[in-house]
């Protein structure tokens, strides 16, 4: 198989992911009467949808632990944050009990969901087993939500002061550079299940050893700079974000002259 | 002390010479090179051309006021924040594709295996077993798959006008491919500090017709020659019975150790002390006298020859052809 | 000596009562401005002794085969120029000229903690001496200041130098540290009452900005220096590859803290462009919002692109794209600040006095210095032109073409209001021209040898063709900028003498430090301005046409945090980068299979037990400081008393298990597994006895009465320490100990 043939023919219709979406779509417009954020909600669902239907999704299906490691930023890190920027502005995400809201809770769950299902053990799980996959696709979701909810809250209240926002993420940036040096320059397969020939039911074994280049060794380390690099660009465009967010408070002229 | 350093075999067709690639791994360099130099050239003129026109347009003279107040425009920030962005995407795709003609995977199995030694370079031809010190000879137009290793500490393999420079790590061996396309000698340095000699670290790419690189490498495979004559065969009985042989070895006689270079076809290199001086019988000479004068720091002790001793050792190597 | 003292005195440096004492005044002083000029005084010696050094290099390669130096002198040369002009010049300086600003431009009194601004200072020349005295032990360092492995270990480097080296590294990288936690704080803690974060200076900014980044790099360096240490005095292999080691992990941890270190002197740099070109140009900078948030990214950045020092080691060609693509990255944050200083000086009134001619030299120079950077993050060119003078040139170009430039335009703009007295214009200009040009004849050639194929740090070179006239031109040139440097002197120390008198504000410059008196009196300020946008003093001369007041929005940027407890923080954030070397070194031998004792030898359920006692010490101390809140004296002192007993009964579990591996033969050297546990677990258990040794302090100020009134900050700050030591140790646990079982 040639790579275009593949890139055309591994998209799957997985009815699991297509009927909840277009459940969650009329939802959308059915429960929010402000329709201005819809953008975003489509722009996640679209991501979503590239995520866990695509090739992608078929190359991290047993084959590729870089393409594991894509999906994973995808759904941890930019999924959640498109949904809580589509909720209309007077949604509050007050939580009970308060210590739930604590920006601790959040950063935990943010770079712990990274930790975690990077332990050898799960990382394996989650590839072999149908169910465990779903219970991280699911998880990743939620807590990337929790995360993000000091960030990008619909109501400025609930969201972290700039500078408080800029140390959250520039730590949580710094702790999963950490995971991805450790998975980049380690010797150890860290999911080990994606260095064992797969059960190559697509037939595109040869094509990703041959005529891409992709030994073991170069996927992990593909998989780690994945984590380390790009993944921090997804946090730097934040602390940006932030800080135009502070900035941007508009400068007024002296009192007695306006 | 003084070097009488002369360089007749050297490509002195130009001084810039990563600008004279003669390869086709150096010439991917070299085109990127010029690409790259025109993209960041016109910022700097363009930049700087700025700064100039503000310097002759807007000075301060006496009893101006201050002028008006221009805190900044964000839409001008925004474009000149993006415009980079643009530039540098098409420098790493640029960049990207460099790399891998450049840099192409290495061979399965090396034509050429080099090792960086404190202050020296020694290259081994694993497929015929031929073995040379700080030359290396390549025919025409051949590429070769070259496997750098380290004795010691650090050094770095850099021939500027054939292949990328790479570093020789201990316990980390690193690939380049060096290839050249027409016959000459071209110098390569240790652009990695390595210690006191690491200026004299030098090693020459010969590139040879396929026929001259067969007749070389076949002589090289050869043992050394018994001497003829009384003071060279006198030089040879020296070698023996000093520590010579705790360091080097010479194929055809009972020296074979690995800790200097192999002088085995030793009168055939053309360079002493990895670039120091030209090989010639009385640079050789004073080398034996005393390698410390002539290399301050190489690991060659002063063995205290006399004159005569000397003498007979600059016979006897001047017979390993 | 009277012509000393009374000049001092007339420079308002000296008060009458001080006076008989002089020396003790200068010697034992907390005050930020002194000591400023202290940090300043102890570079321009190092400067003096660096750049002889450097004339001594440019000597010897003046002319081919030269063989005015021996190799290994040559060597020692140029090792100690570039650890000199970074770490006893470049930072010292700009510690300094902070030291003396930041408190001015932000408007408070002094910096957080005086006594520990003190004692980071004289770590300097402490470290200084440290270095030199070398020269007394058997000889100088002779493996480049970036001391790469394994050349820099024992069988390569058997002498004392390298070890005098790490050493003075280690105190000077605590030096700057405690300095650099001092700033943070105070700029959180000490700011004028509407002095907020968004108003403030752009030079204070970016020193605050930049003092992260020190607490995030230099413990970097720091633990490399241990383990470099630990492998030459103990025995080990952590960088030797004959015993398993890498040399590839030096160059990791020395680049992971090398290349923050080049932005750790060129933010600084950019923050004194920041300054003296708006008020040369009279008008404000270009976008400021601009201008900050590039150096937050910056600061960011740098953290993330150290492998591009490393595109010839051979890490890969997938390793090497991505860090192209972050190296090339921040040439974009960069470049919007060049922009905007470009932009500043367009539609101005440049006066061109010396302190912008140096600022509008270092603007070009690093123009041209950040394009030549970014042929060096294609890495393709990098393979050509790295490591040979085409890159000596490129970071001379950042080194002196922007951080000494820009140093030397803020020694001329602000020793006005550090002595009251203008430096004489005249000589000023011809000290910049003499530099200007000189530093363009010396580095500019550079490029051109790099490109003839010069590889740098050789002490000679054959007579190949070309190679002979531009080191000529370039030694030239290296004599022009010593001439200049002279000139410098003469002028600093004339004009101390008998220069102009400055007046508050010679420039008419519009931040807080000119709105008091040159130089300004031992509190500071008389009386501050009031304080509404980012240029107080341009809205007292121009109240016609004030800037726009820049808002207070956010709690978080009015509000002055606690300063202990800042501290402690900040402090913690720098030991986390410090354990996280430790930890990753340990991870990463840890996955190589070693011959001999590995982590299988360990007990398990015995450290464990020990482990509880330690986490439980946690609780204990935060019921101490609700005990405290609570104003139940007693129950305060029980639990620490508690907590203290616990940590001991840790420590002492951890002295057992040494004791059971030394019986069995294990030591640090026996193979890398256990010379990284020993290092990790060594320092933590280090940690938790200076810990100790605290909780014992108040401990015995809780008995003797402290503490009584109220909620002491101490105690929250000690507690916080503590729960941090704890929890490195739950990372330790589960690294080393639990770890294996998982697998």
């Amino acid at each position: 198989m040639t790579t275009s043939q593949f890139l055309h023919s591994a998209w799957t219709w997985n009815p699991v992911v297509l009927i909840p979406c277009v459940v969650a779509l009329a939802a959308y417009f059915a429960v929010f009467r402000d329709h201005r954020r819809w953008g975003w909600f489509v722009a996640a669902l679209g991501v979503l949808l590239l995520t866990l239907l695509s090739p992608l999704n078929a190359l991290a299906d047993g084959y590729l632990f870089s393409a594991h490691m894509a999906q994973h930023i995808l759904l941890l890190l930019i999924v959640p944050a498109l949904l809580l920027l589509c909720l209309p502005r007077s949604v509050s995400l007050a939580v009970r009990p308060r210590v739930l809201g604590h920006p601790l809770v959040g950063w935990f769950a943010g770079v712990g969901a990274m930790w975690f299902w990077h332990a050898p053990v799960l990382c394996n799980a989650a590839v072999s087993s149908r169910p465990v996959h779903a219970l991280q696709i699911i998880s990743l979701l939620v807590l990337g939500c929790v995360f993000w909810r000091q960030i990008l809250a619909p109501r400025e209240s609930e969201r972290l002061s700039p500078p408080g926002a800029v140390l959250y993420l520039f730590s949580a940036c710094v702790t999963c550079s950490i995971l991805g040096i450790i998975i980049t320059f380690s010797p150890v397969t860290v999911c080990s299940i994606y260095s064992m020939p797969p059960p190559d039911t697509l037939g595109i074994s040869l094509m990703i050893r041959g005529s891409w280049g992709m030994t073991p060794e170069r996927d992990q380390q593909i998989g780690g700079l994945l984590m380390w690099v790009p993944m921090c660009f997804v946090y730097l465009a934040a602390i940006f974000a932030q800080i135009a967010r502070w900035f941007s408070e508009p400068a007024r002229l002296p009192e007695h002259t306006a | 002390m003084e070097h009488s350093v002369a360089f007749p075999f050297l490509p002195i067709g130009t001084v810039l010479r990563v600008f004279a690639p003669d390869s086709p791994q150096a010439h991917s360099i070299f085109n990127l090179g010029i690409v790259v130099t025109i993209i960041l050239g016109t910022i700097f003129v363009l930049v700087g051309g700025a700064i100039v026109y503000a310097l002759m347009r807007f000075r301060w003279r006496e009893g101006e006021p201050d002028p008006d107040q221009l805190a900044g425009n964000k839409t001008v920030e925004i474009i000149w924040t993006l415009i980079p962005c643009a530039i540098v995407l098409a420098l790493f795709l640029l960049t990207a594709r460099t790399m891998g003609r450049s840099d192409p995977a290495p061979a399965p199995e090396p034509d050429l295996v080099v090792t960086g030694h404190q202050w020296w370079w020694e290259a081994r031809y694993p497929k015929s077993g031929a073995v040379v010190a700080n030359e290396i000879h390549i025919p025409v137009g051949n590429a070769f798959s070259v496997r750098l290793d380290s004795a010691d500490v650090l050094h770095e393999f850099w021939v500027p006008e054939l292949a990328r420079k790479i570093t020789a790590v201990p316990g980390h061996p690193n690939h380049l491919w060096i290839e050249a396309d027409k016959p000459g000698t071209y110098l390569g340095v240790c652009s990695e500090f390595c210690g006191t000699e690491h200026a004299w670290m030098h090693f020459l790419v010969i590139a040879q017709s396929q026929a001259e690189f067969d007749a070389w490498q076949k002589a090289q495979l050869a043992p050394a020659a018994t001497p003829v004559g009384d003071s060279a065969a006198k030089g040879l009985a020296l070698f023996q019975q000093t520590s010579c042989v705790n360091c080097h070895a010479i194929n055809g006689t009972s020296a074979n150790a690995g800790v200097g270079p192999d002088l085995t076809h030793f009168a055939s290199r053309r360079q002493l002390g990895a670039g120091i001086a030209e090989n010639t019988r009385a640079n050789l000479h004073r080398w034996l006298k005393d390698p410390q004068q002539v290399k301050p720091g190489v690991k060659m002790p002063d063995f205290k020859f006399t004159d005569e001793q000397v003498t007979q050792l600059v016979d006897y190597f001047e017979t390993l052809k | 000596m009277n012509g000393i003292t009374s000049a001092l005195e007339r420079a308002g440096l000296l008060t009458i009562e001080q006076r008989e004492h002089w020396r003790m005044a200068w010697l034992s002083t907390v005050d930020h401005k002194r000591i400023g000029i202290l940090y300043m005084v102890t570079a321009l010696v190092f400067f003096v002794v660096g750049g002889i050094e450097a004339l001594l290099i440019r000597l010897q390669l003046a002319v081919p085969n030269s063989t005015f130096l021996h190799p290994d002198t040559y060597n020692m040369l140029f090792t100690m120029h570039g650890t000199t002009m970074i770490f006893l010049v470049a930072m010292p300086v700009l510690f300094g000229l902070a030291n003396y600003f930041v408190p001015l431009q932000i408007g408070a009194r002094d910096m957080a903690f005086p006594r520990l601004n003190a004692f980071s200072f004289w770590l300097v020349p402490f470290g200084g001496i440290l270095l030199h005295f070398s020269f007394l032990a058997g000889g100088a360092p002779n493996v480049g200041w970036f001391a790469y492995a394994p050349l820099s270990e024992t069988p390569y480097s058997s002498q004392l130098g390298v070890d005098y080296w790490a050493l003075a590294l280690l105190v000077l990288g605590i030096g700057s540290v405690g300095a650099s936690i001092n700033f943070i704080v105070t700029v959180l803690s000490m700011r004028a009452p509407n002095m907020t974060l968004r108003r403030l200076p752009l030079f204070s900014w970016m020193i605050f900005v930049n003092s992260f980044l020190v607490i995030l790099a230099l413990p970097v360096l720091n633990a490399g220096l241990v383990m470099l240490l630990i492998d030459r005095r103990l025995d080990t292999h952590f960088f030797l590859p004959s015993g398993g080691g890498s040399a590839i992990l030096w160059q990791h941890i020395f680049w992971a803290f090398g290349h923050p270190e080049v932005y750790i002197v060129a933010i600084p740099a950019f923050g004194i462009l920041s300054e003296i070109i708006p008020v040369f140009s009279r008008k404000p900078i270009f976008g400021y919002e601009f201008v900050a948030g590039s150096t937050v990214a910056i600061a960011f950045l740098s953290l993330l692109v150290w492998a591009h020092h490393m595109f010839t080691v051979g890490l890969g060609h997938t390793i090497d794209l991505f860090f192209v693509a972050s190296s090339m990255l921040i040439a974009i944050p960069t470049g919007v600040k060049v922009l905007a200083w470009s932009a500043t000086m367009i539609g101005g009134r440049i006066r061109l006095q010396t302190p912008m001619l140096f600022c509008v030299a270092a603007l070009v120079q690093f123009l041209f210095a950040g394009l030549t950077g970014v042929s060096h993050a294609v890495a393709a060119l990098d393979w050509q032109t790295k490591n040979s003078y085409f890159l000596v040139a490129h970071f001379h170009f950042v080194f002196v073409g922007l951080i000494v430039f820009a140093i030397l335009g803020a020694l001329h703009y602000w020793f006005p209001k550090m002595s009251g007295r203008m430096l004489s214009e005249r000589i000023g200009k011809w000290t910049f021209w003499l530099m200007f040009i000189g530093f363009n004849m010396t580095f500019i050639i550079q490029h051109f040898l790099g490109l003839a194929g010069m590889p740098r740090r050789i002490y000679t070179y054959a007579d190949l063709p070309g190679w002979g006239w531009m080191n000529m031109v370039s030694t030239v040139g290296a004599f022009f900028m010593g001439a200049a440097a002279l000139l410098l002197v003469w002028n600093l120390a004339a004009s101390l003498l008998r220069g102009k008198i400055a007046g508050d504000n010679p420039w008419n410059a519009w931040t807080l430090e000119w709105a008091t008196t040159s130089p300004p009196p031992h509190e500071n300020f008389h009386e501050l301005p009031p304080i509404r946008s980012r240029r107080p003093l341009w809205d007292i001369a121009n109240p016609d046409r004030p800037d726009p007041m820049v808002g207070t929005k956010w709690k978080a940027e009015i509000s002055a945090p606690e300063k202990n407890t800042s501290s402690v923080i900040a402090f913690i954030i720098s030991e986390t980068g410090f354990f996280g070397v430790l930890i990753l070194a340990y991870l990463f031998f840890h996955a190589y299979p070693q011959p001999g004792p590995g982590a299988q030898d360990l007990n398990l359920l015995k450290t464990g037990i020990f482990s509880l006692s330690l986490f439980a010490s946690s609780f204990t101390i935060w019921r101490s400081e609700v005990s405290q809140h609570k104003g139940n004296h007693r129950a305060m002192v029980g639990w620490l008393a508690a907590t203290i007993l616990l940590g001991s009964i840790f420590i002492i579990g951890q002295g057992l298990e040494y004791w059971g591996l030394f019986q069995s033969g294990v030591t640090v050297s026996s193979n890398l597994f256990t010379t990284t546990f020993f290092t990790l677990t060594g320092f933590h258990g280090l940690h938790v006895c200076v810990g100790l040794i605290v909780l014992l302090i108040v401990l015995g100020l809780a008995l003797a009465g402290d503490f009584k009134q109220g909620r002491s900050p101490a105690l929250k700050a000690v507690g916080l320490y503590w729960h941090f030591v704890d929890a490195v140790w739950v990372v330790v646990f589960s690294a080393v100990y639990l770890l294996p079982h998982l697998q």
